[in-house]
Parts: structure tokens; sequence; C-alpha cells
């Protein structure tokens, strides 16, 4: 068995009293692109920060192509890109000058070219200050700077944050791009939807903790189902009630919506006795699957 | 330490430097240039100098009027200000933001995701500061030298010269020492120029004081300004050995402990 290019054991990180993660266990193989979902505040970025050495563990380990984070810090950011989600670079600095200085902490030959290569593909004017770019392309330097060493591993938080929806889908195609090539993605991010695009698995954390470690497809063929019936009468909320039964919805005209966790028949056997003008069973969204786990 | 940060940082600090170093010279040429009118007014000056209280001179490491008519005595006693207070204000600022500014302008989540241990951006900055604090003297001393050559009336000690150039030298550092220190013990990324501005200040405010009020005099020990000894006018004036243990002990403590600090510190962004 092959050891995870990012493997996290038991890690914890308190700030004095409050929270920051809790007991993560996480193994990411070489070669994957990962999602790591959670809203605001759920422990994310002090995952990745624990990562990137640059904040430390209350307890546990983790370690980056076999190289513990701390004291092989050096060694493994030759090999790890990353995306804060703060695309804050130095600017007073220009977007050139930005780009020569960060490529220089590399044994890279052809940096000039790697610069134009990139910069080409996401429109990025060189001659420009960081001071005077828009957050988009603020944002695009960052990407930029990531990729210029060709790293074996990319490590991104919230990278979309402010790319319109073309230089997201031009990003999207170089992460699959190199990925292809090798390099493995951590792919950081509040939107499920984006991450549904790009990766093959995901880990959900709420409050510290990941509740979900999962495939999208398998967390897709989830029992959970999103239902709709419309009723001819008028049907009271609390006499609808059997096990598998989330989140019921009262709409308009006779319409109930809800989650359905439980066996289909044992629905439809419930609703068999009622006047139904309408029953609708469908895949939900992963955003929706994405809520339920939370509000569980 | 690496190269490539030293010289962005050297390059970013540049301006500063070389603001600080002109404002110095300028301070220090104008007052040098008043020196030979104020020989040729000597008897006139010393008699307003003498309703001056003892003790307001003292501080300025005048011990008898008759060092100011020497140009190494004139000199001594305008490089406390100009030298050693404004040197440390340059000194501090520059050494209480340079690892702090990572954090409050956010771009340190780009510095420590290089391949950079912290020991490595720790000595890099420690670089910069020491060599821009050496930079800054070299140029003011040798601004001095200079501006007392050419208005001397007499020759005056070489060795003098550079014993109290050694003092701001070291007073400098010190206070480069402090900065770092003070830096590497804030939690939350703010900066910290006001607060480092203001200790050098109430340094040599209580060195002030313990200079021109006898019955206090010993709350001087507490300032770094009262080791670095500036009546370079005194036959026997040398390096003494306890203020440099002192000077170099404690710029070494405090370096020492912030480097560890650092070491271990969450860099919040």
């Amino acid at each position: 068995m092959s050891v995870p290019i990012i493997d996290i054991t038991d890690l914890s990180k308190f700030y004095g009293k409050a929270r920051g993660i809790e007991h993560i266990n996480l193994g990411i193989d070489e070669g994957e692109i990962f999602g790591f979902i959670g809203p605001n505040g759920a422990g994310k970025s002090t995952t990745i920060r624990i990562l990137m050495n640059m904040i430390f563990p209350t307890s546990g380990s983790a370690r980056i192509m076999g190289m513990d984070v701390i004291k092989d810090t050096k060694k493994i950011k030759s090999y790890v890109g990353y995306v804060p989600s703060d695309a804050n670079a130095y600017s007073s600095m220009g977007v050139h000058e930005f780009l020569s200085y960060c490529i220089r902490f590399y044994q890279i030959r052809n940096g000039e070219e790697r610069i134009s290569e990139l910069s080409e593909l996401f429109e990025l004017d060189l001659m420009r200050k960081i001071a005077d770019l828009s957050m988009g392309n603020r944002k695009k330097v960052s990407i930029v700077q990531s990729m210029l060493h060709k790293p074996k591993l990319l490590i991104l938080d919230e990278p979309t944050t402010g790319l319109d929806p073309l230089m997201q889908s031009v990003f999207f195609e170089l992460l699959r791009s190199e990925n292809k090539k090798g390099m493995t993605v951590l792919f950081s991010s509040h939107i499920l939807s984006e991450v549904q695009m790009l990766c093959k698995r995901v880990a959900i954390i709420k409050e510290g903790k990941i509740i979900q470690l999962e495939d999208i497809e398998n967390l897709r063929k989830k029992q959970l189902k999103k239902v709709s019936i419309e009723f001819s009468d008028h049907l009271n909320k609390e006499r609808f009630s059997i096990p598998g039964l989330e989140s019921v919805i009262s709409g308009p005209n006779n319409i109930m919506y809800f989650m359905y966790s439980g066996n289909i028949n044992e629905l439809t056997g419930f609703v068999a006795g009622m006047k139904i003008i309408n029953l609708t069973i469908e895949e939900p969204s992963l955003d929706e699957i994405f809520l339920h786990y939370y509000k569980n | 330490m690496n190269r490539n940060l030293f010289l962005k940082e050297m390059r970013k600090n540049a301006a500063s430097l070389i603001i600080w170093m002109i404002v110095i010279t300028l301070l220090i040429t104008l007052t040098m240039s008043v020196y030979r009118t104020f020989m040729e007014n000597q008897s006139k000056i010393v008699g307003m100098l003498s309703v001056i209280p003892k003790g307001a001179l003292q501080f300025k490491g005048i011990s008898n009027f008759n060092d100011l008519l020497s140009v190494l005595g004139f000199y001594a006693a305008n490089n406390v200000i100009y030298m050693m207070v404004l040197g440390s204000i340059f000194s501090i600022v520059l050494s209480s933001n340079i690892l702090l500014k990572e954090e409050y302008n956010k771009t340190a989540e780009y510095l420590l995701t290089r391949p950079l241990t912290r020991s490595n951006i720790f000595l890099s900055k420690l670089s910069v500061i020491s060599v821009n604090i050496f930079l800054l003297n070299l140029v003011t001393s040798l601004a001095g030298f200079i501006c007392m050559e050419l208005v001397k009336t007499g020759p005056f000690s070489i060795e003098a010269f550079f014993v109290l150039s050694l003092y701001t030298l070291l007073l400098n550092l010190l206070f480069g020492a402090i900065g770092l220190f003070t830096s590497t013990l804030v939690k939350r990324a703010k900066p910290v120029t006001t607060f480092s501005i203001g200790l050098v200040l109430i340094f040599y405010f209580i060195f002030t004081i313990s200079k021109i009020t006898p019955g206090i005099s010993k709350i001087g020990y507490l300032s770094p300004f009262r080791y670095a000894n500036v009546d370079a006018i005194n036959p026997s004036y040398a390096i003494n050995l306890w203020n440099l243990t002192y000077f170099i002990g404690l710029s070494l403590l405090l370096t020492i402990i912030s480097y560890r600090i650092y070491n271990r510190k969450d860099i919040y962004t």
C-alpha cells in the first residue's frame, strides 16, 4: 500500500480554550484531487496552516510525502505550492518583480519562461503594480506564484474567490491538466459545486471535526432522496411522520417537500392511502446533501 | 540565511535608510557648522552657559563648559541627541516591524510557504537589521568625522572618536534587539511603531532625569543610554569592559530569546 501524500493523524489545535480543529485523521493519496469542504470557521484553514507550518498543532501529527510538517518544513515546501484565501501579496512590488522574487526561492532554470507561460494563460499584466490590481487579478497572481515551480502537491485555500467564471474555467482546466501529469491537489472550499467539478473524494469538516469522508459519487448515491408530494387536500405536517423523514416543509397548494433517507417502499406504502395528485422523488444536489450533513 | 530574502528586504528598506542617513547627516553638519562661530564667541557663550544648571549640561555628557571648546566635546554633546536617539529610533522601528509586518500585511502566507525554515527567515531579517544599523552608523560617523576635520581648531583624539562611534553603534544595535524582542511578543499582528518610538523616548527620559536629579541618579541604570559613555573629552575615555559586556550580552540575549520565540510562534494573518 502506498504512503498517502498527506497523512494527518489525530491532529488538534486549540487557540487557548477556543477550538480550532479536534482529532482530525485524514489521508490523501498521491495523484488525487481532494476536496475539503466546510463553512467559514469550520477548521479548513487551521488544518492547512498546520500543514504549511504557519501554526503549530496542540497535539497529533501531520506528514507530507512521508516528512514531518514541522521538522522537514523546508524540504516539503520545495515540493508544495500554496494559494492562500487572502490574496495579499507585497503591494509595493510589481507583478513581475513579485513572481521573479518567488521563483528565486527554487532551483529553476527556465523561470522567466514559466512566468510568461502562466501569466499569458491567466491574462495577467506583468507590468502593473500589485497595489493597483483588482481582487480577481491579485488572486491570479496568487495562483501563478503557487505553480511556478511545478509543485507535486498544490494546496488551495478558497482559491476561486474573486475569479470570474471564465478564469475559474481556465484555472480548473490547468488543475486537471497538471493533475494528469501527477500533481496532487488539496482543494479547500465552502462551495460544493466547484469541488464537485474537480474532486473525486471529499472530506466534510464541521466545528473542527471531520464528519464525512467520502467519494463524491458515493455521496450522491447515499439513500438520501429529495421528495415532493402534492396532496388534493390540506394535510397537517404533524400527521406526516415516518422514520427517515427530515426537513419537512409545507409549501403552497398543499405541496409538501422533505428529505427522505428511509426505504422508498415504506414511504410509498405510507402515502398509499392518501389522496395524492403528484409525487416526485429526486436525487438531491450536492449542496442539499452538504446542508443535510450540517443540519444533522 | 536566505540571500533572496535578504536582498529583497535590503531593497525595500533602502529608501528609509537613505532618508535617515540624510536627516542625521544634515543635523550633524548644521550643528558642526556653528562650531567656528561658537569658538569665535567662546567667552560670551561660556558666560551664557554658566547660568545653565550644571546637571542640565551633564545629561549631554558635558562635565565641564570647557569640554565644548574642543571639537570632539562639541560633537559628542550633539552626537547624543542625533546619532544615539535618532539612530535608536531608526533601529527599533526597523526591527520591531521587520517580522511583524509580514503578519499584519498578510504576506506571511507567501513567505512562510517558501522552502525556508523559520531560522532562515529570522537570520535573513536579523542580517538586514544589522547591516542597516551598521550602514547608518558608518555614514553618519563618517559625516561627523569629516565635519570635525573641516571645522577643528586643533587636533582631536581619533581613538576617542572611535570609542564614541562604537558606543553609538552598540546602543543602536541594542535597540534593534529590543525591537525584535518586542515584535515576537505581539500575539495578534498589529504595527508597534508608536510603542517602539515611545520606548526609546522613555529610556532617554529616564536617563535624562537621572542625570539632572542627583537624588534619583540610580534609576538611570534602567536605561541603555546610561551605559553609552559620551564623555569623550575625558583623558581616560576608553571602552569600558562592563558597558561593552552589557551591550553585547543584552543584545545577544534578547536576540536569542526572540529567535526561540519566533521558531515556535503561531503566525496569524
